[in-house]
């Protein structure tokens, strides 16, 4: 189980960061599947509740409440290795803590735009092991 | 080893209750830190902890601070989990009282070799613990009985006959001792020797109560102090004290050996105006008197006029006065 491949030259990193290092994920699993589908449940139903915190921190311009929501949101997406996301949500961290509102906005919307690419796998997944 | 994890997110919840599962830990998950800082103080708490920095109401910084201001209960080994990275953080996180810090999404092997430190750390907190208590017990006992020794005994007793004064209670004093004891030592040996005075101190410390003390004043000699004691049946418990001794022989290591004690008492009640030192003296006259009566008998000290035995007191016991 490692989260990060010690070891691994500069040449051999992808050109472009992955949405989603699956494979790593399972490695970091010790390949247990139902393992997996189980986060992954937690992880669609806690994503869903802290986005529309995020939304309604936003119309209420409570940051408090947004970056405390972006925080869980980057916890998740890093252990589940969506490093892109988690990467988006940080920044969203930060900007809802310095309480820059049009910049909280359109990280809130990247954020969302690189969720709706991950998520059909999540349901992919879910459903692959299901069966 | 059982570990406590705290942290509010679910999905890293699950994670880390997982992989601690899997390399042997027995984890107590909680939610928040003020449920982290109500399973940490219980008795039989965890003496490992995981603690999210980031949780509502109260957080890891939190939960570790709570937790070092209490220093009554054992050590915990504290790791705090952020994923926070600036230095400050870190500092500030150390400072509150965590022994340790991982960032998340956390390397589990990173996260085992941390956890193995902290039980390092705690199985020498435990040496250094149990090395404490054997010091403070040699430093307190008599290594050869295990009953106070004659610098805790006489304290002890101070603090006891002080305390009565105050309560106008009784506090009764009594110097004991092994007659012809250097003759046990003589035909036995000194390994016999230790078998009577190991036994003879079981038997007087089985006699009391609770509540009372028995020390080793010196090579033969004991200090019993009976609290609270009333002082018209101070005879008679020494009476006891004195039978339980001279009632059956002690079986040595060689053979049965019989012996008996002397004992001079001395009430507090009787001596309110002396100090600790000539309660003390007048207990050991009483001492004397008794060896001189003959031995195996108990001679009580009186500040005036010399007593004679009552019909209720035993043949052996005589009131004197030093």
């Amino acid at each position: 189980m490692k989260m990060w491949k010690h070891g691994r030259s500069l040449a051999d990193e992808p050109a472009r960061q992955p949405k989603w290092a699956l494979k790593e994920l399972i490695d970091r699993l010790d390949g247990d599947r139902e393992f997996l589908r189980e986060l992954l449940v937690i992880f669609r139903q806690d994503l869903r509740v802290n986005l529309q915190k995020s939304h309604e921190a936003i119309r209420k311009s409570d940051y408090e409440q947004l970056s405390r929501a972006a925080h869980t949101m980057k916890g998740m997406l890093r252990n589940l290795s969506m490093d892109v996301a988690g990467e988006t949500a940080a920044a969203l961290e930060t900007a809802s803590r310095e309480s820059r509102g049009s910049d909280s906005k359109e990280l809130l919307e990247s954020l969302e735009k690189e969720l709706e690419e991950i998520l059909p796998e999540v349901e992919a997944q879910l459903a692959g092991v299901r069966s | 080893m059982r570990i406590l994890v705290a942290e509010d997110d679910a999905l890293s919840r699950t994670l880390l209750e997982r992989t601690l599962q899997r390399a042997g830990y027995a984890v107590i998950s909680v939610e928040n830190g003020a449920q982290a800082i109500a399973e940490l103080v219980k008795e039989d708490a965890p003496r490992l902890a995981l603690l999210d920095w980031i949780m509502p109401e109260v957080d890891g910084v939190e939960v570790c601070r709570e937790l070092r201001r209490r220093k009554e209960q054992a050590y915990t080994y504290l790791i705090l989990l952020s994923s926070r990275e600036s230095k400050e953080d870190i500092v500030a996180g150390l400072e509150s009282g965590a022994d340790d810090y991982l960032t998340k999404p956390f390397n589990v092997d990173e996260l085992k070799a941390r956890l193995r430190t902290g039980l390092r750390i705690l199985e020498l907190e435990d040496h250094l613990v149990e090395a404490r208590e054997s010091m403070r017990f040699q430093a307190t006992h008599d290594l050869l009985t295990s009953l106070w020794n004659r610098g805790v005994i006489v304290e002890l007793m101070t603090h006891e006959i002080m305390r009565s004064r105050r309560e106008r209670s009784c506090t009764s004093v009594m110097m004991c001792d092994i007659d012809h004891f250097k003759a046990v030592n003589d035909q036995y040996g000194h390994a016999t020797g230790d078998d009577v005075l190991r036994e003879v101190a079981r038997r007087l410390h089985n006699s009391v109560r609770s509540y009372d003390m028995v020390g080793r004043y010196g090579g033969e000699e004991f200090l019993v102090a009976l609290n609270k004691c009333n002082p018209g049946s101070a005879i008679s418990r020494a009476e006891n004290l004195r039978n339980k001794i001279a009632g059956r022989p002690i079986q040595t290591a060689n053979k049965p050996v019989s012996v008996t004690i002397s004992i001079g008492l001395a009430l507090s009640t009787e001596f309110t105006e002396c100090t600790i030192e000539e309660i003390m003296h007048h207990a050991d006259m009483a001492l004397y008197a008794a060896k001189a009566a003959g031995r195996n008998c108990v001679r009580v000290a009186r500040p005036s006029g010399i007593g004679t035995p009552t019909a209720e007191q035993p043949k052996e016991t005589q009131v004197l006065t030093p």
